[in-house]
């Protein structure tokens, strides 16, 4: 663990903000608050810890807010819609609920049988799904200790993106389930990934048409959920480096231009659009 | 710049090498000819919102076009905000790899399945091993076993946590990384055993919810040779006739009595010339093992510290136990060491002897960890 992070040459070579006090270890998840500058950051180091960001002038400046503490590593953490409180879960088997901006304890509010790796927060049922690598899907309301509904995964949940009603679950050898949420308790489909190695991430289009769904071997591919639309399907290639092949760990839509972003195991990031099907450069500033 | 009359028509499909030196006008979607591959219908499909939230899907659908080329080099920016290594590896938004939606592939012509199989192996080898594989796309897997970073990390910290030394964490994740690549290895040299079913029998237990197949300390000891023939008899007879003396712990040998046969002659099912054959190019995974000799070496002294550990860190979800720096699971080679997830607890009839010994030979090497006072 100590032949981790043996400084790269240059740790930052964008000059980007780094925030003040950040995790020992791995960071697993970040999760910007939807109402307000704070950032959450889970790591490997068991804490779930929270920074206001702000602006001064054109500088950016952190300012650690509070932290909590898991038994074991944590993987995953999200809002809730209010802005008010964070779920966050991870190797400990447990989601945390902590209602930091009202300054309360955490409380646990889900478990499982292995470490969870995905949380999500869906508001338009008032619900937190958790994944895990025990091969299911619970939804949790929050105030009782059973879980909703638990859904039978056919292997260990390794990625989840929700874009109501359109949730999509990527688990290990490959395979993909895309729920309607509307009715949770049947798998609306079950996809095997258009991709040939292990699934790392998915992330569903904003307008819910369908998903992107990233791998191991510096891959993404965009799938159409409509029939009619398989055509449109494809994959790229990206992170690659030479014959050196990274998994993209990562994708991410912007809510606006639903262009989205790639990060990658070789340390970069790229933006796309699937829609004219490039790559996005941006200008030096 | 400004004496060009016509818009590019390369640059409105997203890939104009010229960039500014282009002789024509590099202006976006103003001529209407501009849909060739079909990216205009898709800007109109675009705004048609689905009628009901999980109709999830627009009523017409764009022609598709197959291979377009995007990875627009040289845009009408002059980007160096990426960093260099991502500029070079650019934007292959190219082969787009648009084989038809053929949901069941059949594998019609083996040849052809190999001839991917092999470049896919030469060329598209990801860094990180422990994955599953598909030929391909939208096809069940053809090698099943997948672990996630995430999952090999948190057995590691659980183990180290544990009290297990680095190094036999170090050393279980090399087994398993090799049994792994060995795994691909047979794949390649015969990709049509049988159905995926039987692949599935080839699982690494990491997560313990899969089989046990490869689990006892032992048989991974062997890993090379007993994965040539992949199917499951084949481990749990090697695992039997090195489990003599011992009461069947795990499911995996509950099956078999096969006598106590050599070690190294697996299976009924492989003639040995399997076993001669795949040899030699398991070596190249292995640093050090130029014969069998080594391997036995190796293991006969991992074989040790995995009792130790093993017996210790045995769960439901047999986890790995070792922690690696990226670098070396990513497909260094690696020394002979042994797995041991899912040991079996029972302990031998008594020969203590045993772990008096300098060298363990095949088939005599105990499942279990030594007794304190060997320790």
């Amino acid at each position: 663990m100590s032949t981790f992070g043996a400084a790269a040459a240059n740790h930052n070579p964008n000059k980007s903000f780094e925030v003040a006090q950040p995790p020992s270890d791995s960071v697993s998840s970040l999760s910007f608050s939807p109402k307000a500058n704070f950032l959450i950051a889970t790591s490997w180091d068991n804490q779930v810890r929270c920074w206001e960001i702000s602006r001064n002038g054109t500088a950016v400046a952190s300012t650690p807010k509070a932290s909590i503490t898991h038994d074991q590593p944590v993987l995953c953490s999200t809002w809730k819609d209010d802005g008010m409180t964070v779920f966050s879960g991870g190797c400990d088997k447990q989601v945390k609920m902590w209602p930091l901006l009202s300054g309360g304890q955490p409380m646990t509010v889900a478990m499982h049988d292995a470490p969870i790796k995905e949380v999500a927060w869906i508001p338009e049922m008032n619900l937190l799904a958790t994944g895990s690598w025990d091969k299911t899907l619970k939804y949790w309301d929050t105030r009782q200790s059973n879980p909703v509904h638990t859904q039978q995964l056919p292997d260990r949940c390794y990625a989840l993106t929700v874009k109501y009603p359109l949730m999509v679950v990527g688990t290990a050898d490959r395979n993909l389930i895309i729920f309607n949420l509307q009715n949770p308790q049947n798998e609306y489909k079950r996809v095997t990934s258009p991709l040939k190695y292990q699934t790392r991430c998915v992330a569903a289009f904003p307008d819910q048409q369908g998903f992107l769904v990233g791998s191991i071997e510096g891959r993404v591919g965009v799938h159409h959920l409509d029939d009619g639309q398989q055509g449109k399907n494809f994959t790229f290639k990206c992170h690659r480096d030479g014959s050196e092949i990274y998994s993209v760990n990562s994708l991410n839509f912007h809510p606006i231009h639903h262009t989205f972003a790639t990060a990658g195991s070789d340390g970069a990031f790229n933006f796309w659009d699937k829609d004219s099907k490039q790559r996005l450069k941006i200008p030096i500033s | 710049m400004h004496n060009k009359k016509e818009a590019c028509r390369n640059f409105q499909r997203g890939s104009c090498q010229y960039g500014e030196r282009c002789k024509f006008l590099h202006v976006i979607q103003q001529q209407p000819k501009s849909n060739a591959f079909g990216f205009g219908t898709q800007a109109i499909s675009h705004q048609q919102q689905k009628p009901n939230p999980f109709g999830f899907g627009v009523q017409n659908n764009a022609q598709s076009k197959g291979v377009n080329d995007f990875g627009n080099k040289q845009s009408q920016f002059k980007n160096t905000w990426t960093r260099s290594s991502a500029s070079s590896g650019a934007p292959s938004l190219r082969q787009p790899d648009n084989q038809p939606q053929a949901t069941n592939h059949r594998c019609n012509d083996p040849e052809s399945c190999k001839r991917i199989i092999a470049e896919d192996f030469e060329h598209e080898r990801p860094l990180w091993k422990l994955t599953c594989y598909s030929h391909w796309k939208n096809s069940p897997c053809d090698i099943v076993g997948d672990v996630s970073y995430e999952e090999l990390r948190a057995a590691a910290y659980d183990d180290a946590k544990r009290g297990l030394s680095l190094q036999s964490i170090i050393e279980r994740e090399r087994n398993l990384l090799n049994s792994k690549l060995v795994e691909f290895e047979n794949f390649l040299r015969n990709p049509y055993r049988g159905p995926a079913g039987s692949a599935a029998a080839q699982q690494i237990p990491f997560p313990g919810a899969t089989t046990t197949v490869l689990s006892p300390t032992t048989q991974n000891t062997v890993a090379p040779q007993s994965n040539v023939p992949p199917s499951v008899s084949s481990f749990s007879q090697l695992g039997a006739s090195l489990n003599t003396g011992f009461s069947p712990g795990p499911s995996v040998f509950s099956a078999n009595n096969v006598p106590s046969a050599n070690a190294f002659s697996f299976g009924n099912q492989q003639p040995n010339q399997s076993v001669v054959a795949s040899f030699p190019t398991n070596m190249a995974n292995f640093s050090n093992s130029s014969a069998t000799n080594p391997a036995i070496n190796q293991f006969s002294a991992a074989a040790i510290s995995t009792q130790n550990f093993s017996s210790s860190s045995i769960q439901s979800p047999a986890f790995l136990n070792v922690s690696l720096s990226n670098s070396e699971v990513v497909g260094r080679e690696a020394t002979n060491v042994q797995l041991g997830n899912n040991l079996p607890t029972t302990v031998a009839s008594g020969d203590s002897n045993i772990w008096l010994k300098e060298k363990w030979t095949p088939g005599e090497i105990p499942e279990e960890a030594p007794p304190d006072a060997y320790v």
